[in-house]
């Protein structure tokens, strides 16, 4: 197991975009933890200070201030946890719903197999991001309901993924050989079949949480995210639509901030996939 | 982009067939252009007795006629589709002789149409219908001929004629044609259009908007305006930096009154745009629910009212473009009394009233209009100070529609609202009566205060036709709302009008807010 840890690292050392995607990534994460200790006005989360409002980037704003006269990097760090939290919460519960969805379906040739897999055809058909709208906009605004929303649509993308690979790994010979060896079927699905569609799991995982990330600060700009004063960052970037173009600021920060973690995870993903995954690798790489 | 590019050329390519059109039909006059003025609410309705919003009020004075009109600013009260009203000693019947005037189908407007108009409004039970109930009982308007309308009140109401203009009068005949299981035409004249305005319906899309042909044979005739427009459209354009670009590019001739103050500086310094500055009525405050606790505990609302950092607000957050204002009434108003200097952003005091409160405390919830940024601020400016002296808050932002409907059911509405309570008719009624008697609890009365010794005073000053009894009743019941905290009252407004410089004849009014464009020409 350490050996292929250290392999997966040294090979995604070896690919430079892939690296940069797991430095940002990695950025992100330490940014999220330490931001009552990065930030210059840890305060500005809930206090502010009409006086200071729409101050341009400076030493003591390292990127302005907003219309509340509130640190917008101080808020950014502090955006980041939610923005973690929202998609770490929703991209779990849909894994952990839509594995053994796709594994039941996959394993099995019954009646059972077909109803979750029209369940998650169900899903599919309307576009995620219509059907999380609508979902949050039922549930009303709340981070809880943005992860509720997000996690209810992006699970049959797995329960797809996986049914399709264990529809495949049920022909390979080392699951016939277990099942002729009188494996129970549980046995078969997780420690064999899983173990073999890991790394395709594992890539679309990486890719969506970007796609995560995306979808939720698209919910926080139509004001279904968590309310004002969140500092989440797609209801930031609504918020400062009134000020722009003069406040550039208050919208290019948790603008790019955004484009940067989507961008991370795709690199990563796609880097993942490469290396685990040598058949659909990128043309013209190693 | 690309998207957005096409449509907008499909639409420009329509503005210019429409126009055509609209010049075809129209008499030989020279061609007065298209004002195109960019709607910051949507108009699901244009039935005149549905709804009774300053949003959405240019159907309604544009399409429709009342028998009384206001005007300019300050606002005067004129005859419009009636030519005289006399009023009896006792102050309950209102004759009103009506003028020569013809719907846009052609048929005449009758006093049975005006009958038919106030009956429809009284059976509907929506829009202006708070403003009758209680006064005008159904039945009891009368027609004894075609040019002569008699309404006869139950009590003396000394704002009936204030009132009047909402009265938008339909044609009868074309309504009842158009009924649908007797729905008195709702479903029809919601996206239609039985008026005699000044202007006449062409085109209807809730999600676009309307537009509408000037009505050449309108009563009032159109010699006094100067080349007068053709084509008026009310565009529903929710993103304010739309409207604000819209307006700098040339695109829309006009947009509300009520911008942010940083759009209003950067629409007055694009040379397109010419700002009109007026003095207005329409005051920002934050209604508290009065009949929940905590807030039922008096000592409760004045901590709120002390955690509000009104300078903040007014001088940073709003650049000192209005002018704080202590009462529930616009200090411009009669009946707003000089003695009342309010509450200041003072949590020392805020602290003190809290800890005076027996009422269990609990999270508050803040309400504020998605789309107006300003109620969102001002909701996050009284969390923040609310936060220091311990009170919890949490913040919902929902659009009009849905905070409209909230705010008449007793367990629904919030525990604050912030809003504005803009001019309807020209009368401290208009804020007060509506605001805080107890009859309009949950209908008007959103805040479920009743308070006896107000209420007396509201309900004399309602019926009494001496100024000076009212006058001094709404000074009174101004400070008695101010000292009870009742809500927390911020500013009353100052009105930014942003006009494309090719447009001319704005006339502004608080009511209806310069949005009647039958004064209006265009280069």
């Amino acid at each position: 197991m350490l050996e292929t840890t250290l392999f997966l690292l040294r090979r995604l050392a070896s690919d430079r975009t892939a690296a940069l995607g797991a430095l940002i990534i990695t950025l992100l994460v330490v940014v999220a933890i330490a931001a009552p200790v990065l930030s210059t006005h840890p305060g500005d989360v809930t206090e502010f200070h009409p006086p200071e409002r729409l101050l341009p980037p400076s030493d003591d704003h390292f990127f302005g201030t907003d219309r509340m006269g509130a640190d917008v990097y101080s808020r950014l760090l502090f955006g980041a946890r939610i923005t973690i939290a929202i998609a770490v919460i929703a991209i779990g519960a849909s894994v952990l719903v839509g594995i053994p969805v796709g594994l039941i379906a996959g394993y099995y040739r019954n009646w059972v197999s077909d109803a979750l897999m029209r369940i998650s055809d169900i899903f599919l058909a309307v576009p995620q991001i219509v059907l999380a709208i609508a979902i949050a906009q039922t549930l009303g605004p709340s981070i809880e309901n943005v992860i509720l929303a997000l996690s209810a649509t992006y699970w049959p993308f797995w329960a797809r993924l996986v049914y399709a690979e264990t529809r495949s790994a049920l022909n390979d010979t080392y699951v016939e050989a277990s099942i002729a060896l009188g494996a129970s079927p549980w046995r078969v699905m997780i420690l064999h079949v899983l173990p073999n569609i890991s790394s395709s799991v594992i890539v679309r995982t990486t890719i969506g949480m970007g796609g995560t990330i995306l979808t939720a600060a698209v919910l926080g700009f139509l004001g279904l995210g968590p309310p004002a004063p969140s500092p989440e960052w797609g209801r930031t970037i609504a918020e400062s639509r009134e000020f722009l173009p003069e406040a550039w600021w208050y919208a290019t920060a948790p603008g790019l901030a955004i484009f940067l973690v989507v961008m991370g995870f795709n690199l990563l993903g796609d880097g993942l996939r490469d290396i685990l995954d040598p058949r659909t690798r990128r043309s013209g790489d190693g | 982009m690309r998207m957005l590019d096409q449509s907008a050329g499909v639409r420009r390519f329509l503005a210019v067939a429409a126009l055509a059109v609209g010049v075809a039909t129209a008499s030989p006059a020279v061609a007065g252009g298209k004002f195109v003025f960019a709607n910051s609410s949507a108009y699901d309705t244009l039935d005149p007795h549905a709804i009774f919003d300053v949003g959405r009020v240019a159907s309604r004075i544009n399409l429709y006629d009342g028998l009384m009109r206001w005007f300019d600013n300050p606002p005067h009260l004129e005859p419009w589709l009636a030519e005289k009203v006399e009023v009896s000693d006792d102050g309950l019947t209102y004759t009103f002789t009506l003028r020569d005037a013809t719907f846009h189908d052609g048929s005449p407007v009758e006093a049975s149409d005006v009958v038919y108009s106030i009956e429809r409004i009284l059976e509907m039970k929506k829009g202006a219908f708070s403003l009758f109930a209680g006064t005008v009982e159904p039945g009891s308007t009368k027609a004894p001929d075609a040019r002569t309308v008699v309404f006869t009140l139950n009590k003396p109401s000394a704002i009936f004629l204030a009132t009047v203009p909402e009265v938008h009068v339909v044609n009868e005949e074309l309504v009842r044609a158009n009924e649908v299981d007797g729905d008195l035409g709702t479903a029809w004249l919601s996206k239609n259009d039985a008026g005699s305005g000044s202007f006449q319906l062409t085109r209807y899309d809730p999600a676009v908007g309307w537009q509408a042909k000037r009505f050449d044979d309108h009563f009032f005739g159109w010699d006094m305006v100067e080349n007068p427009l053709d084509i008026i459209e009310f565009r529903t354009v929710v993103e304010i930096n739309s409207r604000v670009l819209g307006l700098m590019n040339g695109d829309f001739h006009g947009t509300d009154g009520y911008l942010p103050q940083d759009q209003v500086k950067r629409l007055a310094a694009s040379e397109n745009v010419n700002v009109d500055e007026q003095e207005s009525m329409r005051i920002f405050y934050s209604i508290i629910h009065n009949g929940r606790s905590p807030m039922t505990d008096v000592n409760f609302r004045k901590a709120l009212a002390y955690a509000f950092d009104y300078d903040g607000f007014i001088n940073n957050i709003l650049s000192g473009s209005v002018a704080r204002d202590p009462v529930p009434l616009p200090n411009n108003m009669w009946g707003a009394p000089a003695d009342v200097t309010g509450y200041t952003y003072d949590l020392d005091k805020a602290a003190e009233h809290l800890a005076m409160v027996k009422e269990p405390l609990r999270e508050i919830t803040l309400g504020a209009l998605a789309g107006y940024g300003q109620t969102e601020q001002a909701a996050a400016l009284l969390q923040n100070g609310l936060n220091k002296i311990g009170v919890e808050t949490k913040i919902v932002t929902e659009p009009w529609p849905v905070a409209s409907g909230k705010m008449r059911d007793e367990q629904q509405m919030y525990d604050l609202l912030f809003l504005w309570k803009s001019t309807y008719y020209a009368d401290p009624n208009n804020w007060l009566g509506e605001m805080y008697a107890c009859e309009q609890i949950g209908a008007r009365n959103n805040s479920w205060y009743c308070n006896e010794e107000v209420d007396r005073l509201l309900s004399e000053a309602r019926v009494s036709t001496d100024q000076a009894v009212r006058q001094a009743n709404y000074e009174q019941a101004n400070r008695l709302l101010a000292e009870d905290a009742a809500g927390i009252f911020v500013y009353n407004t100052k009105w930014f009008g942003p006009f494309s410089t090719r447009v001319k004849g704005v006339r502004f009014c608080p009511i209806g807010n310069g949005q009647e464009m039958r004064w209006v020409s265009i280069d």
